[in-house]
Formats: structure tokens, sequence, C-alpha cells
């Protein structure tokens, strides 16, 4: 039986990459993340691995850029503002084909925002972390466990599909604590034939690039990685559903803001209102199968997210005008409440009823 | 013209108790009373960090920046109203490790501006990382088994750079700090003003107590001339990597290690710059010559 510890998020996040073998992680100082870089700076050494904080999230995502390239697993963490900072390195990552792991805990924007919790960065992780055409996966943890489980997975879809992993966390579920079982730490990692380690005459050397000038290879690289792209799109798409099969209203709602939703379904089920929630895990492939599915049984989905309306987006293009998706959110870095959450999804309730068509 | 009452706004600062900044704040709200600057006269901008809640504490026009990028931010101010006096506010972790690059590239581009850094080698609004100006050896948050790096010297990089007014200041000392204050924003061109501050919070070794063990002032030095360039990198390199050596083994100099009379400014290089952009319009323009030409 494996021993449950207490841990605060931003710490579980920590621990759980150490455990995946990551023994380079980059940082730089921003609330509400701290834990996380100070975590590492305690454990990593003692991991045989190097914490180093750079002079700036633009530094720190570049080392990690070059750890990543030379075949080792590389993480760095930092919340909104620096991830925007990251975003040259990212995409040049996304470019040259390179796995590591990103995290990103986020908290109110634009510019420098405020520091509580937000997930206001849902379109920068799902759409545009960077220039070009790329993507990441995204995962998107709403527990202390899921952070630690997603973190330990990311590595390993890094590594299989060769391309950067977000976590998009947020401030609330870095700071909270909670009981979490740890997983055992990876012994074997897979191979990279593909690194920059030196050929020693054996073997043409590696190049790890993002340039091409030619129009036609670089249009081939574009290709390449949008096939693998439809390859995720089919093989990982994960989502939790939670009393969807009898649901007329389905909340959807991700990280954070699906804690909140999940009481709130509750508190609707107890008033006779039949309801269910599907939280994404993954953000980037969008289960587009569970929320597409549900809107062939349900008449209306509410999307509830701690921003001014990103992830409905997504929503609507599942859905595609079967049933009308409505959007309740809080911005600024305010929590909605299982209150008036439980509000919006009766107003949508009543008018369901008022419109019995 | 304005008084300190009048610039400083009616706020309780969230600086900690005993806080570095309080006297930082101090020499600086009585040295713009001084100048008899008005409010039109001059513009403040602030980086990120704890000394950047200033924003909120002073009446002047000006913005708080983005981490690192205040100087970019004063180099626009200062370009679009050369008539200005920019005076840039900034922390060593903001100013020297993230913002380092336009540290370096600011001096070369002698701005006429005031450039202020709340130096307390710690990063101290994240709970107290080790900072670029961290000494070595620190044990802090982020640096378990100590500072590994050498810390960033940034008086001696920037008379290496060829900066043209470079001074540094401890915030223990007001008079000594306003003195400072006045002759940067009497200069012509870009005026560093590196401070040591104390944070009394998150920064337990150099402490108020201990800077005062060991500062002295430059302008009280024998034969000490701020105006010989090889003089004051000779000063600047004196004692910067031995900072965690005793205080009779060592000593800080403060005061003004070089300033030069007669910079080149960047506005002095560009011709346009003689005024705003905006008053460049307010001439009527004759435009009989060109239309001689069809």
């Amino acid at each position: 039986m494996t021993e449950k510890v207490l841990m605060k998020g931003n710490e579980a996040l920590a621990e759980a990459a150490i455990r995946a073998g990551c023994r380079f992680f980059f940082g730089y100082p921003i609330t509400p993340q701290t834990e996380l870089a100070a975590y590492m700076a305690k454990r990593m050494g003692k991991a045989g691995g190097v914490y180093l904080q750079a002079e700036s999230e633009i530094a720190a995502i570049n080392m990690v850029y070059g750890a990543s390239a030379a075949g080792k697993r590389a993480m760095t963490s930092s919340s909104s503002p620096g991830i925007s900072l990251k975003g040259e390195g990212i995409s040049y990552m996304a470019g040259a084909d390179l796995p590591g792991v990103i995290i990103n805990v986020q908290r109110g924007g634009p510019g420098l925002g405020g520091i509580q919790p937000s997930q206001s960065d849902y379109f920068q992780a799902t759409r545009a972390t960077g220039h070009g055409d790329f993507h990441l996966i995204v995962l998107a943890p709403s527990t202390v466990q899921e952070m630690t489980d997603y973190v330990f997975r990311a590595f390993d879809l890094a590594d299989e599909y060769r391309m950067p992993v977000m976590i998009l966390a947020d401030g609330m579920l870095g700071q909270m604590m909670e009981p979490v079982v740890l997983p055992e730490p990876k012994t074997e990692l897979p191979e990279k034939p593909w690194a920059v380690t030196g050929h020693r005459g054996e073997r043409p050397h590696n190049v790890v690039n993002s340039l091409y000038l030619k129009p036609e290879e670089l249009e081939d690289t574009n290709i390449e990685r949008f096939e693998r792209y439809e390859r995720i799109k089919a093989a990982e798409q994960r989502a939790e559903e939670y009393l969807v099969d009898d649901a007329d209203i389905v909340v959807v709602a991700f990280g954070a803001s699906s804690r909140i939703a999940r009481s709130a379904v509750n508190k609707a089920r107890e008033k006779g209102i039949k309801v269910g929630l599907i939280r994404p895990i993954t953000l980037w492939p969008f289960p587009v199968n569970a929320i597409g599915a549900a809107a062939d049984r349900a008449k209306a989905i509410l999307t509830v997210e701690m921003n001014m309306g990103q992830m409905v987006e997504d929503v609507r293009l599942a859905v595609c005008g079967r049933v009308p998706v409505e959007f309740f959110g809080r911005a600024g870095g305010i929590i909605p409440t299982p209150v008036e959450t439980l509000a919006a999804i009766e107003r949508i309730a009543a008018s369901l009823e008022g419109g019995a068509r | 013209m304005p008084k300190v009452a009048d610039i400083q706004r009616a706020l309780e600062p969230t600086w900690c108790p005993g806080c570095g900044n309080y006297n930082m704040q101090k020499a600086l709200l009585e040295v713009l009373e001084e100048s008899g600057m008005d409010f039109e006269d001059y513009a403040m901008v602030w980086g990120i960090g704890c000394h950047g809640n200033g924003a909120d504490f002073y009446r002047a026009q000006g913005f708080h920046g983005l981490h690192g990028r205040a100087l970019p931010l004063a180099t626009g101010i200062a370009l679009t109203n050369p008539d200005l006096k920019v005076i840039v506010n900034m922390g060593d972790g903001d100013g020297y490790g993230i913002g380092g690059n336009h540290f370096i590239h600011s001096v070369r581009r002698n701005i006429d501006m005031v450039a202020i850094y709340h130096n307390n080698q710690i990063y101290g609004l994240t709970t107290g990382q080790a900072s670029p100006t961290s000494d070595q050896f620190m044990q802090t948050p982020s640096t378990p088994g100590g500072v590994v790096e050498e810390p960033v010297n940034p008086v001696g990089v920037a008379v290496a750079q060829g900066a043209t007014f470079v001074a540094r200041g401890f915030a223990g000392d007001v008079e000594h700090l306003k003195s400072l204050y006045r002759q940067a924003l009497d200069h012509h061109g870009f005026s560093l003003v590196d401070v040591y501050q104390p944070c009394v919070t998150w920064n337990k070794v150099n402490t108020f107590k201990w800077f005062r063990d060991r500062v002295y002032k430059l302008e009280e030095l024998d034969g000490y001339d701020p105006t010989n360039r090889t003089m004051a990198f000779e000063k600047s390199m004196s004692t910067f990597h031995e900072l965690t050596c005793a205080p009779d083994e060592c000593k800080i100099p403060i005061g003004v290690f070089y300033r030069e009379a007669e910079s080149f400014t960047y506005q002095d290089g560009l011709p346009q710059l003689d005024r705003p952009m905006w008053k460049h319009a307010e001439a009527p323009r004759d435009i009989s010559k060109i239309l001689e030409a069809y």
C-alpha cells in the first residue's frame, strides 16, 4: 500500500517531476508558483540534478531548450506573465520537435494583472503560446493528486510525441494542500537517438533546429507535425464525466473551476435538476468526442471558467450549434462560488422549462 | 512649486516596517521639492518588485512598467518628450537580472535620465530568493546550498561600459543619498544611482548595521578624482567580490564614482530631439520653396 502524504500543489508538481526523471529545472521567481521552485532548490541537488534560478524567464526556457536538445528531461515553471516571456522559446522547441514540460500556475491578467488564481491563459495555452503553426499538449489538473499524476504523464507524452507539454494549473491549485500518493520513481527513460550527444564518428551528426529557409522544406515539417497532431487528437483526448448520462444540462469546466462546478451540480441534483459535469483533462487535444456526445443527449451546455469566456469557444466548436452553449465566469482572480454557479444552472433550467417547445 | 506633502500621496506604504525603501522615498521626495520642478517637468517609471509599489506613493506622472523593462519604457518617454526629466526606479532582480541587458544598453545610449536601483540583494516580493546581487555563498530559499555565482557589479559594469554618471548610495544615510540624487538630476546624460537598500525581512546578512560598519564616502577619500574613469573602475572592483568579509577587512565605498561633465547624450546625437515632437508642429511651414520646383 503506497503511503499518502500531505503536499501543496506546487510542491507536488515538483516532486512528481523529479520522480518522472526530470533532472534539470530552470526557474525564475514569480508568485504564485514560488513553492515549486523552492522545493526544486531543496530537492533537485539531492536527486543528482540541477536547479538553476535563471536571470529571466527567457533564459530559463532556453536552458530547457538546451537540456532537452541534449536528450535530458527538463522543465520550467512560471505564472502567466512569465509564460508570455517563455512563448518565444516554446515556439522554437515546437519547431525543433523537442520534448519539455512547462508549468503555468496561472494568475489574473492581462499585463501584470494580479496574483490571485485565474484561468485566463486558456487561449495562450491552447491557441498561441508563441508564433507559428504549432500546438502543445495541455493538461489541466483539478486536484493535488492530479497535479502529481499529470506531471508524471506529461514527461512521457512529451518524449513520445517529441513536443512540449504544458500543465495548466492556477494559483488556487498551486497553493492548496491535499493528500497525495506519489508515484514510484522512474528508473528507465526512453532512448533519444535524435539528441545532440556527440556522434563520435559513428553516425551522421544530429541537428536540432527550427530554421528552414526553403518554403517547401518548412511546409513539409509543418505537415509532418500536423499529422502527428491528428494522431494525438485520436489517441490522447481525456475528460472526466460526472452524472452526464441522464443530464438535461451539462456543465463543462476544467481545473479549479471544475471543483466548484461539481459542488454546484450536486446542489442542483438535490433540487431535482438533471445536470452533469464534463471536466476536460486535456485542453489540447480538446475532448471534442465527449462533449460532442453530450450535446447529442443534453438540452443545454453551460461552460464555467475563471476568465471572461475562453474554453467556451472550443465547447461551441464541439457542440456545433446542436444545443445552446451558455457561459458563466468570474475574472481578475475571483473564484466563482458554488452558489452563483448553481444560480447560473437554475437560470438555464428555468429557461428550458419555460420554453418547453 | 510642489512640496513634499504635495508630491507624496496620503497612502500607507505597503513596505515592511524598517524597509530601506522608506528612506529612499524620503530622500527623493525632498530632492524633488528642492529641485523646484513642477509635476509637468518630470516623469517617473517603476519596475516590478517591492520598490515598484512606490508607483502608488508619489503623485507623479509616469507608470509602473513590466518586470525588468523600466528602462526601455523610460526611453520611450524620454524620446517623445526630451524636455522631461525621467526618473526610473528599479530593483536589483528587476534591473540587473531580467533587465540586465537593458541596463547595459541604456548606459551606452546615454539618454538623459536618472536610474535609481533599489538594491536589497534579494527578491523580496517573491519571499527571499537570491538575486543577481546576492553575495556569493549566501543561503536563501532558492539557494539552500549557497549562491554559486558571483554577484553583478553594477558600478563596475557601468563604469566599464562608458557611463557618464555613476554613484552608489546607502539607504541608511538620507542626507548623503539626497546629495547623490541632486547630482544625478543635474547630470546631462544617463545617471546610475545604485542604492544599497537593506531588506529587513528577507536579507538577514546585509542589514543596516552590516552596511554602517562598512561604508565610507569617496568624497572623503584623499586624492579621489571622480572624473578619472580608471580610478573609478579600480574603486568599483576594490571590495566588490569580498563583501562577505569582516568590517575591518573590507570597506564599501559610496558616493560618486564617476562623472563626465560634458557628456554626449542620445538626444544630442539626434537634432530632431531638440524639443518634444508635438512642438515640431508649432512653427508654420513655408512650402513656397518646394512649390517653386514645380
